[in-house]
């Protein structure tokens, strides 16, 4: 059954089933078309930055994000489309091996005056790793079509 | 470069890129795998009218250009961000669509759990040929201070 913007209420929490386990060679892939610096692209040369070691690129990061919240909720809802990221915060390195899920909290739901077809859902994703740790805090909003 | 070095105001202009369809469909397949994002005829039937990059394409190839814009400039080294704020997608990407891409420092803060570093904003934006905004956000870098206060 597809949810609506109707099955989203603020305090609402939900632990999606999708995982994503990352590759130093998806790292590195990324870094090397998007964002090569060091710190993204080579061990040895990341282990003399603030990260001290290979980590993920932050935006290699969100898209992660984005992937695991199709994956875990999004193919289900009537999703149509989202256009702004309220917040970001990259908090821990991501690492080859990592094994990443989402937590959602939904923070605000409301009504645009413009359309009746589609409501807005405010929601905080929450990355976490296979140890339990949070690597990335976003806070979205997406509209969603009403039922 | 010091955060002491950094001058609020600085504007650079990045370089412009045109997105291709191909690379819009790479990328939605591994990361953004909506149907807006990956099949130009499911596309045509959306409220878009036709393929879109996702958002986090965009955003990808302002990193990319940033970095290169760093590379040029010896003495700026890497950098390390906590992240970004209010980041807007305001019209959509299509095939073909060329974007300019440019930063400007609007402020300087104290970063108070590691006093060894300061916080630079920027104001980050991509416009089309026309001048118009597609993309827009509020960057954090964090760089190491010359003197700790």
């Amino acid at each position: 059954m597809l949810l609506h913007f109707e099955d989203f209420a603020p305090g609402q929490k939900l632990a999606l089933d999708s995982r994503y386990r990352l590759t130093a060679e998806e790292i590195v892939d990324f870094a090397r078309q998007y964002d090569p610096q060091p710190h993204h692209l080579d061990d040895e040369a990341a282990k003399r930055t603030v990260l001290g070691g290979l980590a993920a690129s932050g935006w290699q990061v969100c898209a992660i994000a984005r992937r695991l919240v199709i994956d875990g909720l999004l193919a289900r809802t009537a999703c149509a489309g989202g256009a702004e990221v309220e917040d970001c915060r990259w908090l821990k390195p991501v690492r080859p091996g990592d094994e990443l899920r989402v937590e959602i909290e939904v923070i605000a739901t409301s009504l645009p005056k413009s359309r009746a077809d589609i409501g807005f859902v405010k929601w905080r994703w929450d990355l976490l790793n296979q140890r339990g740790r949070v690597a990335a805090i976003l806070t979205t909003t997406m509209f969603e079509r009403r039922s | 470069m010091f955060f002491e070095d950094v001058v609020v105001g600085a504007h650079r202009e990045l370089g412009a890129h045109t997105f291709r369809q191909e690379e819009i469909i790479a990328f939605a397949r591994r990361y953004d795998p909506l149907p807006i994002h990956l099949d130009p005829e499911a596309a045509k039937a959306s409220p878009y009218g036709g393929l879109v990059a996702s958002g986090w394409l965009v955003t990808a190839i302002w990193m990319g250009l940033m970095v290169e814009d760093r590379l040029r400039s010896p003495s700026e080294g890497p950098a390390v961000s906590p992240g970004f704020q209010d980041l807007r997608w305001l019209k959509p990407v299509r095939p073909g669509t060329r974007l300019w891409f440019s930063t400007e420092v609007t402020g300087k803060t104290d970063w108070k759990t590691r006093p060894e570093l300061g916080l630079v904003l920027s104001n980050n934006q991509a416009r089309d040929d026309g001048g118009e905004i597609f993309l827009r956000f509020t960057g954090k870098v964090l760089l190491a201070r010359r003197e700790v206060p």
